[in-house]
């Protein structure tokens, strides 16, 4: 039996470029801000909210605080009593949500669920914060004394595409350029007033430091502090708030298609494991397969535009192939032909990605999920891919081991 | 088809030449810092480049001596001034632009305060329809709001095109003001600054930061930004507004005498860490020889010209702070606002004073120096990070700040009466959260 579509009615953003810290906030405003902005973007009113889900990676490690769930509560009178949970799989945590969310509405238990991915990590410096993201891998063998221990885990793909087929430090660093141009249309991005060109990110010195093999700091994504909320919805409500606005539910789009694979959480082993497939992350590649069965769809060419998860540098190379946009270990042919940029045939994160954009861990998902709502519904303002009817994204937690892909469209 | 692709930068050693001149350099294009020497001016790339962090926009710096102003200036599409803050001095510049520059050039100050008519006084038509002011906030690379200066003979499509220009390829928000003092966000700003140090004289400054402080919508406390700014640029900007403006702000720009004797004996704020400002750190050693102990946070006795430990004078904040900050930490910015309205007492009544005083001002420069409450909001909000005016009517409602305008006998500026007929929303730039102006 087919499970009944899972429309998106919009959601808000919170400007990825803020310091809450800073601030003084407390990460309950984090979600307050969100989930107001959500509610006053899409016109829904609070009592028709049924269900809350939290995407977020490490607030007891980041703000010291647990159980978000129930922040949510805390936002509207109208939310009291709402059920609420948080989700957690790394930097996926807010695509989980999703997913868990989506899963209930399909399953008919409610008609409109509130989505939040959250992360507050300015609450530490670099190095403690990159030990905190170190237990999104196997802590005790991959980052326990390790300094940046991520950064080295994604050099390492690079190395073993390297090793495969032949990688280019150069292809990296213009994705990097690719991503901060981007990012300079997304009025929301951490980096939109940020300096970055092709010749800085191939630089190797005092601006542009190694963290760990290959990578550089221009192939980083950021430390950001954010929140995204969504709202989705059973056709039944989706009928009825199209109505109320005066349109009609064809005009809302939808979660076409999902998919969803964990590989082992060791680096090594996932390179173990895939040495005989011709896709460095075979079950990267299989969620993406997934998503384009359910969503119907027969080639990435379909595709009008990709979201993807940049954490690095190496892991947008990654997307590429595993999308299909070129064979496996061409990647940077696609590159080369410009094929990833806006203007390009298909471009790859229009709004700047993780590296120009942010990534604000828990919330990554969900905001990949947003702006692919914002494509595919023309509102993307300087960003938009003119005339695009169909999106994915692709929100990965770990090294490569939590992989979730929407195919998102009307 | 008009192009900038060509800049230079007179007094591209200093803070704002050099900031400037990053800017440009950042978006590709090719800029020319001048300086006294070449040394200075190398100087200037060096801030350029530690400001991009990127040795990468080195490639779009070229750098000499004044010596090399004609030549440079001959094939500049735009020439930035960006020497000291005097007219005499930045005359004498354009009167060597003048001679050396293209007919099509255009010619801009980046001036924080002085009368653009003044400059372009006895100049050609040509230098006069392509000159105007450009004021970028400091620092230029991380504070985006600017001013777009015209002055009367400025040819209108050319103010258009440099404020395209600015917002497409430099990514700044920009506003057109009139030529008229210090603009409107300094005109705006430095009022509840100076206000402020006013009622440091009576209240103390502790307790004028404390109530003051970020919770009230913006980044950094009054006094502690005056400290930031350096108290000659506060003074200038102040006496220029008091010899050159008339209205009801006008005893709010009279610089305090104590500001005044203690500027003349070299306290100029942060930029004299010894003698300080308002506040003064002091090390340790220092403290326990010259003080008689106390290291540390130093404040500002205005009374008596005299700097006591900060440790010693802290109490506990008012009420209302205390509150408002609570509320601001977790987000609840409209309830926390409302305190502001409707709490009774002393502290509330002062801040309100200075806050909706802030409001009245700024939105009642809608007319005489800027066309609209956007261009208020944007640089308020955009250059010196405070909340925008029309966004705190939006959160406090219209209705209550007019009542509480009367009864503070403050101005109620006319946009604000419309709009409150109107019951739209008064702050309209996009992807703005209000959030962002008010800590916890």
């Amino acid at each position: 039996m087919t499970p009944p579509p899972v429309y998106i009615l919009g959601g808000y953003q919170t400007d990825f470029a803020r310091n809450w810290s800073k601030e003084g906030k407390h990460i309950a405003a984090l979600i307050r801000e969100a989930v107001e902005g959500a509610l006053e973007a899409t016109g829904v009113e609070p009592r028709e909210v049924e269900v809350g889900h939290v995407g977020n990676f490490a607030a007891e490690l980041y703000a010291m605080q647990g159980h978000l769930g129930a922040f949510l509560v805390d936002v509207d009178p109208a939310f009291a009593g709402l059920p609420t949970g948080r989700h957690e799989a790394a930097c996926a945590s807010g695509s989980i949500a999703l997913l868990a969310a989506s899963a209930e509405i399909e399953a008919g238990r409610y008609d409109l669920a509130l989505v939040v991915g959250v992360e507050q990590m300015k609450t530490v410096d670099a190095k403690l914060g990159g030990d905190y993201l170190g237990t999104a891998a196997w802590y005790e063998r991959e980052a326990k004394g390790v300094e940046f221990p991520f950064p080295k885990l994604f050099g390492r793909l690079g190395d073993e595409y390297d090793r495969r087929y032949g990688l280019k430090d150069e292809h990296l660093a213009h994705i990097s350029a690719v991503n901060y141009a981007n990012a300079k249309k997304n009025p929301l991005a951490q980096t939109r007033n940020w300096y970055m060109s092709e010749e800085h990110a191939c630089a190797r010195g005092r601006y542009n430091a190694t963290i760990g093999g290959r990578i550089k700091i221009s192939d980083c994504s950021q430390v950001t502090d954010g929140s995204v909320a969504v709202l989705l919805a059973s056709p039944r409500f989706a009928e009825t708030y199209a109505r109320r606005r005066g349109r009609t539910i064809e005009s809302l789009p939808r979660i076409l298609g999902w998919g969803h694979r964990t590989a082992p959480i060791e680096f090594d082993a996932k390179v173990a494991e895939s040495r005989q497939s011709p896709y460095v992350l075979p079950h990267t590649r299989q969620a993406i397969v997934d998503a384009f069965r359910r969503a119907g769809i027969a080639e990435v060419w379909q595709l009008h535009g990709i979201e993807t998860h940049d954490c690095f540098t190496t892991s947008e190379y990654m997307a590429i192939d595993h999308f299909g946009l070129t064979q496996p270990g061409e990647s940077w042919k696609a590159v080369e032909e410009g094929v990833i940029e806006l203007g390009g045939r298909l471009p790859i994160n229009p709004s700047g990605g993780l590296i120009g954009a942010g990534h604000p861990v828990g919330a990554t998902g969900v905001r990949q999920l947003l702006d692919a709502y914002k494509q595919v519904t023309g509102t993307a303002g300087e960003m938009q891919v003119p005339g695009a009817r169909r999106f994915a994204t692709l929100n990965i937690g770990g090294s490569g081991t939590t992989s979730c892909v929407f195919v998102v469209g009307n | 088809m008009k192009r900038i692709e060509r800049v230079v930068i007179l007094g591209a050693n200093g803070a704002m030449g050099a900031g400037s001149g990053e800017t440009f350099a950042a978006a590709g294009i090719t800029t020319t810092f001048l300086a006294r020497d070449r040394d200075k001016a190398e100087r200037g790339r060096a801030r350029a480049v530690s400001m991009a962090k990127s040795e990468a926009i080195s490639r779009y710096i070229r750098t000499g001596g004044y010596e090399e102003l004609p030549a440079a200036v001959a094939e500049a599409d735009l020439v930035l001034e960006a020497v000291g803050e005097e007219l005499p001095l930045k005359r004498q510049f354009f009167d060597l632009v003048e001679r050396h520059r293209r007919e099509d050039s255009i010619v801009a100050t980046v001036s924080s305060g002085l009368s653009m008519a003044a400059m372009a006084a006895g100049r050609s038509e040509s230098f006069r329809r392509h000159f105007l002011g450009i004021h970028l906030f400091n620092p230029p690379n991380v504070i985006v709001g600017t001013e777009v200066v015209p002055q009367k003979d400025t040819d209108p499509a050319l103010t258009a095109f440099v404020i395209e220009f600015l917002e497409r390829r430099l990514g700044r928000k920009v506003i057109e003001t009139s030529d008229t003092p210090a603009f409107a966000g300094n005109r705006i700003g430095f009022k509840v600054l100076n206000e402020v140090a006013q009622l440091a004289a009576e209240h103390g400054v502790l307790y004028l930061d404390t109530l003051l402080g970020p919770h009230t919508g913006r980044a950094m406390a009054p006094l502690a930004t005056i400290d930031f700014v350096g108290w000659d640029i506060h003074r200038a900007i102040v006496d220029n507004l008091h010899a050159h403006t008339n209205d009801e702000a006008h005893a709010a720009f009279a610089l305090p005498g104590y500001m005044a004797r203690l500027a003349e004996a070299g306290h100029l704020g942060n930029k004299t860490p010894e003698r300080g400002g308002f506040f003064r750190q002091v090390p340790a050693a220092k403290g326990a020889a010259q003080e008689g102990g106390g290291q540390g946070l130093w404040v500002l006795d205005p009374a008596r010209g005299e700097y006591r430990p900060a440790a010693e004078l802290a109490t506990e904040p008012p009420e209302i702070v205390r509150r408002m900050k609570a509320l601001h930490r977790v987000g609840r910015y409209r309830e926390a606002l409302g305190l502001l309205l409707t709490t009774e007492g002393h502290d509330a009544e002062l801040m309100r004073r200075v806050v909706l005083g802030y409001v009245s001002y700024g939105l009642g420069r809608v007319g005489e120096v800027v066309r609209a409450v956007r261009d208020v909001d944007r640089i308020m909000g955009f250059g010196f990070n405070w909340a925008p005016p029309g966004l705190l009517v939006d959160l406090c409602g219209a209705r209550p700040v007019i009542e509480a305008l009367e009864r503070l006998r403050l101005p109620v500026p006319r946009c604000l009466v419309d709009h409150a007929e109107r019951g739209q929303r008064l702050f309209t730039e996009p992807f703005v959260d209000a959030g962002r102006f008010f800590h916890g």
